[in-house]
């Protein structure tokens, strides 16, 4: 249990809108420290709602959450935040960025939000987040001025920022073309490999979830 | 850290959005703006009055009252189960005006609070002028003490207040008195006492105060003149004028010193109670408006808080996502409405003074007005951008409490 980062115990959620209907079927499982994880699941099997789940944003479960032995089913809002700042970087399935922020401004709110680093530090960090993905010409443009795939870049250099032992991604890389897509894969191995930091990502991508460490499969909302 | 983060948030957000902010910006400047004039306006009006009134009237007033109505003095000592019935009851006043008014006027001045004191005889009399005649008051007053009291030289139109001083036969005479008796500047005029005394005086001043009571029936006279008039000796006096540092004040003096006098002594609120009550009247008035206007403000923000969380709403998810906590939230919609209400607040308290320039020079010319009245608070201005701030305050927390209140995940799911 020592190397375990995140487990599950029985998780099961329902959606009561238009009908009452089971989306989360009692999942169970551990993943390690370091671990590079892949979720994969025809669409509409629950990948996207398990994860929500698993970055404590939705609360509205049954079961039991653990990351780094910590019990967090039940904990408040303004404590699951306050996790999430800390430990949790997150890569939306549809790359959210603030629009009226620059590129640069993007990656170093979560750190500002920490508050843990000089402002300076902070920058230099972010400044080399994007360079590692590619974008440093885009640092200082608007978000929503750029392109869909350099907007998922972003998304993820933000979620790297402040360090976090567990990166959740939800397609991280579906806007991606080859290149940028192998560029994010190796990012992510390395950070998993060299830093500990554990790796979660839904993808469609079979070659993608194939040179992961470890595939879970969705259906119906059963892990199988 | 987070705090100026939040901030750099909160500015990001207004700046993306100028025109509904500056919107924002304008209902609260016309609030404040409206607030400062109307207390400016209300206020200056107040001080008009007063100081129309305060021409005439002192702050406190001492004078022989008519005695209690005793008539009834026999039914105090029998019950009902006796008729009593005393014929032609009256009260009768025994005594007139102030006799030894030396020890009341030394008593007075060591009183802490006063500023100014005139003694007067006040006579009721007829001003005859060959075949015309008009009944009125013949003011016997110490004719410095008077002028500092009530500024009644600058009421002069015609001749001088000042001779009065050493003309034991000059007097200044109401404006309307003098066209009514056709008396011009040394003409000479008789006056008769009610015991059938008459003398003559001279004219060498005309007053006009617009107030009707002075206008039409009074005319001033030396102090010693009047008191030869009626043969009074040198320490009678029938009114004792009193003016006290601050007449709000009025009231609660006359009721400290009327035990150890032993005539009536009266505030000006007593003697002319609608003078408080309208000023009380315009206070209100100006506040209740002037609240009403901050509090439609108020809406004004709420709802343009509204729509911009409405409007940012996917931005609060992110947020919230990257770990910021409610109070974060609350702090950067706050943020803004607060920046909003200073803005605002500033301008309005500039535009209120020009608004109140302005009115200050239109032409008003009533009574003794020229242009339309108006002061200057400091804490007029200050208590309007407090309560500008306050409104935006609350206006802007309702939508920023909603904000905080957004579930990520329903947002972000889509
Ligand atoms: N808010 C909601 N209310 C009701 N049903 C929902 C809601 N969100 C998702 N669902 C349903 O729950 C199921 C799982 O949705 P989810 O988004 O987790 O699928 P997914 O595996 O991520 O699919 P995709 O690969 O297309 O992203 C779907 O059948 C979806 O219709
Ligand atoms: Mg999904």
């Amino acid at each position: 249990m020592e190397h375990t980062s995140l487990a599950v115990r029985n998780i099961s959620k329902y959606f009561h809108e238009p009908q009452r209907f089971q989306v989360l079927k009692n999942i169970s499982f551990d993943i390690k420290k370091g671990e590079f994880l892949s979720l994969v699941g025809k669409s509409g099997s629950g990948k996207s709602t398990l994860l929500y789940v698993l970055s404590t944003m939705d609360t509205d479960y049954s079961g039991e959450l653990y990351i780094h032995n910590e019990y967090l089913t039940g904990q408040t809002q303004n404590q699951l935040a306050a996790f999430r700042n800390l430990h949790i970087g997150f890569v939306f399935q549809f790359h959210y960025l603030l629009p009226e922020f620059s590129a640069l401004d993007n990656v170093m709110l979560p750190a500002l939000k920490l508050g843990k680093k000089s402002k300076e530090e902070i920058k230099e960090k972010a400044v080399e987040n994007l360079r590692l993905l590619g974008l440093e010409e885009q640092a200082s443009k608007l978000a929503n001025k750029l392109s869909g795939g350099q907007q998922q870049r972003v998304a993820i250099a933000r979620a790297l920022i402040n360090e976090p032992a567990i990166i959740m991604g939800d397609e991280p890389t579906g806007n991606l073309d080859s290149k940028n897509t192998q560029i994010v894969f190796d990012i992510f191995r390395q950070l998993a490999a060299e830093r500990g930091q554990t790796i979660i990502a839904v993808t469609h991508d079979e070659e993608f979830a194939k040179k992961s460490d470890r595939i879970l499969e969705l259906s119906d909302g059963k892990l199988l | 850290m987070s705090r100026s983060t939040n901030s750099k948030i909160a500015f990001a957000h207004l700046t993306s959005r100028v025109k509904q902010a500056m919107v924002a910006m304008l209902s609260v400047t016309f609030g404040i703006s409206m607030y400062v004039f109307m207390n400016g306006f209300m206020t200056g009006v107040n001080d008009t009055q007063t100081d129309l009134a305060f021409s005439t009237l002192a702050h406190i007033h001492i004078y022989n009252d008519l005695p209690e109505d005793r008539s009834d003095l026999a039914g105090r000592f029998y019950d009902d189960s006796h008729l009593v019935h005393i014929r032609h009851p009256k009260t009768i006043q025994y005594t007139e005006g102030i006799k030894n008014s030396a020890k009341i006027i030394s008593a007075v001045e060591k009183q802490p609070g006063v500023v100014g004191m005139a003694s007067q005889v006040n006579i009721n009399v007829f001003f005859k002028n060959g075949a015309a005649k008009k009944n009125g008051v013949l003011s016997g007053i110490e004719v410095t003490n008077e002028d500092e009291l009530f500024k009644t030289s600058q009421y002069i139109i015609a001749g001088s207040w000042g001779e009065l001083s050493y003309r034991n036969d000059g007097l200044v005479i109401g404006v309307g008195l003098a066209r009514k008796l056709s008396l011009g500047l040394n003409d000479n005029v008789v006056v008769v006492t009610d015991d059938g005394v008459s003398r003559n005086f001279k004219v060498i001043g005309i007053i006009e105060t617009t107030l009707a009571g002075v206008d039409n029936a009074k005319a001033y006279i030396r102090i010693s003149s009047a008191r030869q008039l009626i043969s009074k000796n040198q320490s009678y006096v029938t009114d004792l004028q009193v003016n006290i540092e601050d007449f709000e004040e009025a009231q609660k003096v006359a009721s400290t010193w009327a035990p150890s006098i032993d005539y009536k002594v009266e505030s000006w609120m007593e003697a002319n109670g609608q003078l408080e009550a309208a000023n009380e009247l315009r206070n209100i008035i100006a506040v209740t408006v002037s609240l009403t206007i901050l509090i439609v403000a108020g809406f004004g923000i709420y709802n343009i808080m509204n729509m911009t969380v409405n409007e940012k709403i996917k931005e609060i998810a992110i947020l919230k996502a990257m770990g910021f906590e409610s109070k974060d939230i609350v702090q950067i919609f706050l943020v803004q409405s607060v920046i909003i209400g200073i803005a605002g607040g500033c301008v309005g308290m500039v535009l209120g003074y020009l608004i109140s320039v302005a009115i200050n020079h239109v032409p008003f010319e009533v009574a003794t007005l020229d242009r339309l009245p108006m002061t200057y608070n400091i804490e007029d201005y200050l208590s309007a951008f407090v309560f500008g701030l306050a409104t935006t305050f609350i206006a802007g927390y309702l939508p920023a409490k909603k904000a905080s209140k957004v579930d990520p995940v329903e947002i972000i799911r889509g």
